[in-house]
């Protein structure tokens, strides 16, 4: 676990956009099938990475008064 | 080409030439297509001037009617039933013939009016005669009584009490006129005993609240020589009319014609029914038969009426809400043929109209269909013209995505074919209301009733007087559905399951066995996979790292919104062709906010990056760095990266830079172009004499097409640059809300654990587990009214805001105007 894992992650998370770009559902709608798959996995990836990156060298730790 | 989302549709400008006879025929066909737009092609013609006037105002009248009838029947409770007739123009052609049901309308209501008439005016001589026929059962009795009575005083009470007066004057008076046999008219049947004495009397019937006045006014007036006897009017007649009201009936005695026409105009201005009864109890006897025959005779009657009235109304509620809709059809059809143009010639009606282009088959299929069905000499033709007119924006959305396009539009109608930022609204809305909202327990409650309400969409959608608030609830369910998903998934790396944290890996913070001071430091052992580590959880520095994480997301998150929006920008100017605002727009504010800002994200990346502790370096504060950058470019007191003195001055160079580019380079180019066009239209026209005026004339001409007012475009521009670069600013901050809601979320959910779980659980026994039931309760109450329903939509406002003014600022344009097709469908509004 380590800054690697961010960067694997993304490059899944890429590669997943591009798989839906093509294997969206076909129609009418194939447009908005599209824009939102790839936009929710960006979004998710976004997330989860800010999270794990606050967390790899923290500058805090969790302290605790015992009683 | 598929038609998206991403941009409106294409709409043409079709020209309808519709022969007279097939006008109606195909105006119902059209109105259920609701795919045209009508344009007004009588402009400078006053609506009273229109030609259909007169039967717009005949259905007006009719409809008039109808809303009349609509209300009686409610009044009568009856239920009106849905019309279940087909609603297409076929079957609406073949059945009805809109004059025929217009005089039906009118003939039913004249009648239903006479009968409620009549029944209302039997109805108050019903109630009178009950009145009378109650006065006289009352007097009767009470003359009965006191015949009886051997002391007139000795009548028992419930005959009513008796009004003696204070002074016992009045004993003694009608003791010596039964002495004395002065004139009056009381006679008493036992004519033994003592002597005929009359006196007259006056009797009626008064409002019970009234009595009190009437009483205490005969009193003063009379000088206390009053005997009145009050008894309680009948249940009968009490109810009988509209309003339930006490009435009394009473009898008033009194000697003198002066006085006693006083009494009755005292009585009859507190509004008492003054009634004549005889003193002679035959005569009575034989005007009680006549009133109770009357009243027989009168309740036959009304009955019959009311009985009528309501066969009538009965028969009306079957086909009212067809004949609504009928006649709704009708008039939205002449409003619309108010805006065509006649033509005399060919005898047909010129409309002009916008349709989506990808609907024009449709529409030319249907009017063949209908002119078939309809075997016209002529057939309906469309035409399609071309036109430099901007159409209207027209965008294709389905039960998913009309709510999020709808919030959108809010903000205002986009231009003609530019991007829809509605399209990515539908991820982004739920994912910024995520952020401020996030609790896996919290949005699971909301999926779950947005679920419900997806689950049951057909037989909600059929009702037609949902709950405002529900009705919106409802309207947006898909949008819930989105919005409960993502706070799941972000709930899920925040770590927040109605405010406790989950362990599903373990925690990578090892807190030691023992330690020397109070104050115990847990220390890491890696990086916990997804989500905030749930050793914080119970930590005391919890908000510590909590804030300036979830701050740092806020910026992040801010930044790639607003740089994803300018990008939107980008793909406009691209589509419109318009390489200018490319190169003096677009370049200029991307270089501004990614140099400030975009470093800004790059520099908080990278120090998450940096493992600071291991090797013991200063961690530098990016926020002082930011404004020291500044402030003093150049100086570098924590420093964070080697050549970040030299990148920082060139970003600073660079953003500084892009204000005067944004300022002065799309004007300036403008009026080059302009100058340049003027130059060509100049020498085309160039011949010897060509005086100074003349130049300066055309200078100062406008175009043909638009008009080129440097003065607006410099002010324009001047604007948009202050809007932009002091909006970076302020928006990258605005963005903090995401951190704050989110804060105040986790705090309140926190704090109502402790309050009520918590402390249900720290108690045992019986008694705590009744505790732990009756907190429960509050516990999710609380949770679902305040922290799902009053958060959700704060939270909600909030990433609407976020996008109204945030995103759409970097590329919306919203210029347009929108499609409204003509229609029988009726707006929620209506």
């Amino acid at each position: 676990m380590s800054g690697y894992s961010v960067l694997l992650v993304g490059f899944l998370t890429a590669l997943l956009c591009v798989v839906f770009y093509y294997f969206a559902p076909k129609g009418s709608n194939t447009n908005t099938w599209q824009m939102t798959l790839i936009l929710t996995f960006s979004c998710c990836y976004i997330l989860w990475a800010i999270t794990y990156l606050a967390q790899l060298h923290p500058l805090e730790s969790p302290t605790r008064v015992l009683e | 080409m598929s038609h998206s989302l991403y941009r409106s549709e294409d709409v043409s400008l079709v020209q309808l030439y519709l022969p007279t006879e097939s006008v109606r025929p195909v105006m119902l066909a059209l109105g259920e297509l609701s795919t045209i737009h009508f344009k007004d092609l009588n402009k400078d013609v006053v609506t009273f001037h229109r030609s259909f006037v007169r039967e717009i105002r005949l259905l007006d009248e009719a409809e008039r009617q109808l809303r009349y009838l609509h209300s009686e029947i409610a009044l009568n409770s009856i239920e009106i039933p849905e019309h279940h007739l087909p609603t297409n123009y076929e079957f609406t052609l073949e059945t009805t013939a809109i004059e025929d049901i217009i005089e039906k309308i009118s003939r039913l209501e004249l009648r239903v009016r006479q009968l409620v008439e009549s029944s209302r005016s039997l109805n108050a001589n019903y109630l009178q005669q009950m009145e009378y026929s109650n006065v006289l059962s009352k007097v009767d009795a009470f003359f009965a009584k006191s015949t009886n009575a051997h002391n007139p005083f000795d009548i028992n009470a419930d005959s009513g009490s008796m009004m003696v007066g204070e002074d016992d004057a009045t004993a003694p008076l009608i003791e010596n006129a039964l002495e004395l046999g002065t004139t009056g008219s009381f006679n008493s049947e036992d004519t033994n005993a003592r002597t005929s004495v009359s006196l007259d009397f006056v009797t009626g019937i008064i409002p019970s609240v009234k009595f009190q006045f009437l009483e205490r006014i005969l009193w003063r007036t009379l000088r206390g020589n009053l005997y009145i006897y009050q008894t309680r009017a009948d249940e009968s007649v009490i109810h009988g009319s509209e309003d339930v009201e006490e009435k009394t009936v009473f009898l008033v005695f009194a000697h003198g014609t002066q006085i006693l026409s006083r009494i009755r105009r005292i009585s009859e201005s507190l509004g008492a029914t003054l009634f004549s009864v005889d003193e002679d109890s035959s005569i009575r006897t034989g005007q009680v038969q006549q009133i109770n025959g009357n009243i027989s005779d009168i309740f036959a009657v009304l009955e019959n009426t009311r009985s009528a009235l309501y066969t009538e109304l009965a028969f009306i509620a079957g086909h009212i809400s067809s004949w609504e809709s009928i006649l709704h059809k009708d008039k939205t059809v002449y409003q619309a043929m108010n805006l065509f143009s006649y033509d005399q010639n060919h005898k047909c009606l010129i409309a002009e109209g916008w349709c989506p282009t990808a609907n024009l088959p449709l529409v030319q299929k249907t009017l063949r269909d209908v002119s078939d069905l309809v075997d016209s000499q002529a057939p309906s033709i469309l035409n399609i013209i071309r036109t430099k007119e901007t159409p209207p924006t027209y965008f294709r959305v389905n039960k998913f995505t009309e709510a999020f396009q709808s919030l959108i539009d809010s903000y205002g109608v986009a231009t003609y074919r530019e991007v829809n930022h509605g399209i990515v609204a539908i991820v982004t809305f739920p994912f910024l209301f995520a952020i401020m909202f996030g609790d896996l327990g919290h949005g699971a409650i909301m999926a779950a009733v947005a679920l419900m309400f997806i689950m049951n969409e057909k037989s909600l959608a059929a009702k037609k007087d949902m709950d405002e608030i529900l009705g919106m609830i409802f309207y947006g369910r898909y949008m819930v559905l989105l919005m409960g998903l993502f706070s799941m998934y972000v709930g899920f790396i925040y770590n927040d399951l109605f405010s406790k944290p989950m362990s599903l890996f373990t925690s990578r913070w090892a807190w030691p066995v023992k330690s020397e001071d109070t104050n115990a430091r847990a220390i890491q052992t890696g990086t916990y996979p997804i989500g905030i580590d749930p050793a914080w959880h119970s930590a005391d520095n919890n908000l510590l790292f909590m804030n300036s994480y979830k701050m740092k997301v806020s910026v992040v998150i801010g930044v790639i919104h607003m740089t994803y929006c300018l990008f939107l920008s980008l793909s406009n100017y691209r589509f419109f062709k318009r390489k200018l605002d490319i190169y003096a727009v677009f370049l200029p504010s991307l270089i501004f906010l990614e140099a400030i800002f975009g470093y800004l994200v790059i520099t908080i990346i990278y120090k998450w990056g940096v493992d600071w502790k291991g090797n013991d370096w200063q961690p530098p504060s990016l926020l002082n760095m930011l404004i020291l950058m500044f402030l003093s470019p150049g100086k570098i007191e924590e420093p964070l990266f080697r050549g970040q003195k030299q990148l920082q001055i060139i970003l600073v160079l660079a953003a500084l830079i892009c204000i005067p580019w944004l300022l002065c380079a799309k004007p300036y180019l403008l009026w080059r172009e302009h100058r340049q066009q003027e130059v060509r239209y100049l020498s085309v026209n160039d011949s010897q004499n060509v005086d100074e005026e003349a130049l300066l004339d055309a200078e100062n001409e406008e175009p043909q097409e638009e008009g080129f007012d440097f003065g607006e475009i410099i002010i324009h521009q001047v604007i948009h640059t202050i809007e932009f670069c002091l909006g970076c600013i302020s928006h990258t901050a605005s963005y903090l809300r995401l951190w704050a809601l989110s804060l105040a979320h986790n705090q309140l959910s926190s704090v109502l654990w402790n309050m009520t779980l918590a402390n249900a659980f720290q108690m045992t026994g019986v008694v705590g587990s009744i505790f732990i039931v009756i907190l429960f309760a509050f516990w999710f109450i609380v949770t679902c009214l305040v922290l799902v329903a009053m958060e959700g939509t704060s939270a909600m406002l909030h990433s609407l805001r976020l996008h109204w003014v945030e995103g759409m600022s970097k590329h919306f344009e919203g210029e347009g105007y929108a499609f409204t097709p003509f229609t029988f469908l009726q707006s929620a509004a209506e």
